[in-house]
């Protein structure tokens, strides 16, 4: 349990438990809630056998602008059908007209379940071709020689996919720049935070030389000039830059890269809140030490032993 | 006076006979005012004799003739002799030194004052009580990039300074209350001629 | 244990046996009261003269004595924002068990970390010098836990940042 998974286990699990041949359909119903505010909702409106999944996001709009929709029809193709009201995006299944061979219903399940990672993706994808266009382009160029847009780049992508949250995405010719806006309200969440970025940030130099490279701030980092919506309040915000470099924007890569990103900021505060109770566990245990040390200090209390008239012992209570 | 909360008066203030107007130097006894010139002109000779090598005869001067009753500059004039004395004794000497010294006339009473030294010394430094003028000391931290705002601002990787000075006074301490005692200790926090 | 440490509680061991020796003493201040005269301050002749024990300029016991309480603070090293922010923590974890520990002080005094008040009805039920003991341990333990806690905490993030980027490599 230390990376976290980029599917949805509860949806992969239902799915699985249908798709088994001796399985009886039912009907079902469910909301399913995964990380980032997403909502799933799992149902079976027509029939028994037609599993309607449909899921929300907080940045679909944004995501549409950056290419969802031929991402999402790539993916799950002949699935799509309209979104059920109140969300974002619907796909359903037919329990009667599932592909024959076991691989390609594993398959089918696999997309399923990962339709939070894929409708994110689109942005990244985006950005990686993007990427390999400059790439492309700017091998005509010498360095000093480049036109002003291939040595700049292209424009930042922002998904505000939480409340105060946000991913940014930039490419480059030799290059791509994913920021991560994090809020820590506690004070012991944001040192702890620096504590872990710092290992972030080393381990490139130590351990993992070809891993991208990591930065932290407190403040917007250069490539978010002029982008809009950034909390104007200092200290409480962090700004987590990861650079990809072209070794990970292989197409062969492509796809682990962008779902592993992805995790980052689930998985950061996940562990900055398995140490918090980790050390709170341990000072508790510490303190009933302590306690158990000035016990010590009090001399042992006597027995008292009292006889009533009628010769029945008793103890005196304290 | 329409804006005075009269409950954060404390009436016993003002009144003469309570306990909380007690005259404590009833309690002290007479000691000779001692100018800071004075001071300075004894610190003088036991510098003297210190560096004329007799660092034992230095110390007993020292203590034999604190200035009781000197204000707080004279006061902490003589600490920085004695503190200077104190250092200058090897650690293999201090326990032969002591010894002769509380086996001499008005040993004990010598031996007091040194422990009232070695707890002044030690109390050098230490954190300002009040939370205003901690807000002042430029030594503190500024908040931080992090933003630290839970507790009050420290100096944080400058702790160890004086952890030299402090540890050679930790070593008297730990010899002096040895030979004499924890009753010295008792009568340092009693006694009303401060050092 | 470090070299200088040992004579820091040693003296604080001896400072502590010498404070400790305390009577019961009613207020003259109100009648039927009895309070500890070191917080109450209200007779000046009954409050002796406090003493510092330290051994650098950031480890340091106060100790302030009187007829009937001793109050006992404790400044406890802190070298960077980690240890200042785990031994704030530890500090509360203390502090809301103050019920249970007795000699607790709910609020340190200022500078210092943590602040005992230890009165005469403390000593008569308890034994002196397992309380100056548990002090000394306190002093002992608290240092020690709190730097493991600090190193625990880097090799787990440093565990944690290699395990992510690892699939990157």
């Amino acid at each position: 349990m230390l990376l976290l998974d980029y599917q949805n286990v509860l949806i992969e699990s239902l799915l699985r438990d249908r798709f088994a041949p001796d399985a009886t359909p039912s009907s079902i119903d469910q909301v399913v809630s995964d990380f980032d505010n997403v909502t799933f909702h799992i149902s079976t409106p027509n029939t028994k056998t037609q599993i309607l999944v449909s899921i929300r996001l907080k940045c679909y709009p944004e995501l549409l602008q950056y290419g969802a929709q031929a991402v999402l029809e790539r993916e799950y193709g002949a699935y799509i059908v309209q979104p059920e009201a109140g969300y974002d995006f619907s796909v359903q299944v037919d329990l009667e007209k599932l592909p024959a061979s076991q691989e390609e219903r594993d398959d089918l399940i696999r997309r399923v379940s990962l339709l939070k990672r894929n409708a994110m993706a689109a942005p990244f994808e985006q950005a990686f071709d993007e990427y390999t266009a400059l790439h492309e382009e700017a091998s005509h160029y010498t360095s000093e020689s480049a036109p002003q847009g291939v040595k700049e780049g292209g424009a930042v992508r922002a998904i505000h996919y939480r409340e105060e949250e946000a991913i940014f995405i930039k490419a480059s010719h030799d290059r791509v720049t994913v920021i991560f806006s994090t809020v820590f309200r506690e004070e012991t969440d944001r040192i702890f935070a620096k504590v872990f970025l710092q290992e972030f940030a080393d381990a490139r130099r130590r351990a993992i030389q070809n891993a991208p490279q990591v930065l932290f701030r407190n403040d917007p980092p250069l490539e978010l000039q002029g982008q809009t919506g950034l909390p104007k309040v200092k200290g409480e915000m962090s700004y987590i830059t990861f650079v990809l470099f072209p070794r990970h924007l292989t197409p062969q890569r492509r796809e682990e890269v962008i779902s592993h990103i992805q995790t980052f900021r689930d998985y950061f505060h996940y562990h900055i809140k398995a140490s918090k109770a980790y050390i709170h566990s341990r000072m508790r245990r510490r303190t009933a030490d302590f306690l158990q040390v000035l016990r010590r200090a009090r001399p042992e209390a006597e027995e008292k032993e009292r006889k009533t008239a009628s010769g029945r012992t008793f103890r005196v209570q304290g | 006076m329409a804006n005075i909360n009269w409950r954060t008066i404390n009436i016993d203030a003002l009144e003469a006979e309570s306990s909380y107007n007690f005259d404590l130097s009833t309690l002290t006894p007479a000691v000779q005012p001692v100018s800071t010139a004075d001071v300075q002109a004894l610190s003088g000779q036991i510098r003297q004799l210190s560096r004329g090598g007799d660092n034992e005869g230095a110390l007993r001067g020292a203590l034999e003739n604190a200035p009781f009753g000197a204000d707080e500059q004279g006061k902490s004039i003589h600490l920085s002799v004695v503190t200077e004395i104190l250092q200058n004794i090897r650690q293999a000497e201090m326990t032969p030194i002591l010894q002769r010294m509380y086996q001499s006339e008005n040993g004990s009473e010598v031996c007091d004052t040194l422990m009232k030294y070695l707890y002044k010394g030690m109390a050098q430094g230490a954190p300002s009580a009040n939370a205003t003028t901690n807000a002042t000391n430029a030594r503190n931290v500024t908040p931080q990039a992090t933003g630290f705002t839970q507790a009050g601002g420290r100096n944080f990787g400058g702790g160890e300074g004086g952890g030299q000075a402090m540890s050679v006074l930790l070593s008297w301490h730990e010899k002096l209350v040895e030979m004499v005692g924890p009753g010295s200790i008792v009568r340092v926090m009693s006694d009303r001629r401060t050092v | 244990m470090s070299q200088s440490l040992r004579p820091y509680l040693h003296c604080v061991r001896s400072t502590l046996t010498a404070a400790l020796s305390l009577s019961d003493f009613a207020s003259q201040a109100s009648e039927r009261h009895n309070v500890p005269e070191i917080e109450a301050r209200s007779s000046p002749e009954v409050i002796l003269n406090p003493l510092t024990v330290s051994r650098n300029q950031e480890e340091r016991v106060l100790v302030e004595p009187s007829v009937n309480s001793v109050r006992v603070s404790i400044r406890i090293k802190q070298a960077d924002e980690i240890e200042h922010i785990l031994v704030h923590k530890f500090d509360r974890f203390l502090t809301q068990r103050a019920e249970a520990f007795f000699i607790l002080r709910r609020k340190s005094v200022p500078g210092y970390d943590i602040s005992f008040l230890i009165t005469n009805f403390h000593t008569e039920e308890m034994l002196k010098h397992k309380l100056v003991d548990f002090i000394i341990q306190f002093m002992e333990e608290v240092d020690k836990e709190i730097s493991e806690m600090k190193l625990f905490l880097n090799a787990r993030a440093r565990f944690v940042a290699e395990s992510f980027l690892t699939p990157f490599d």
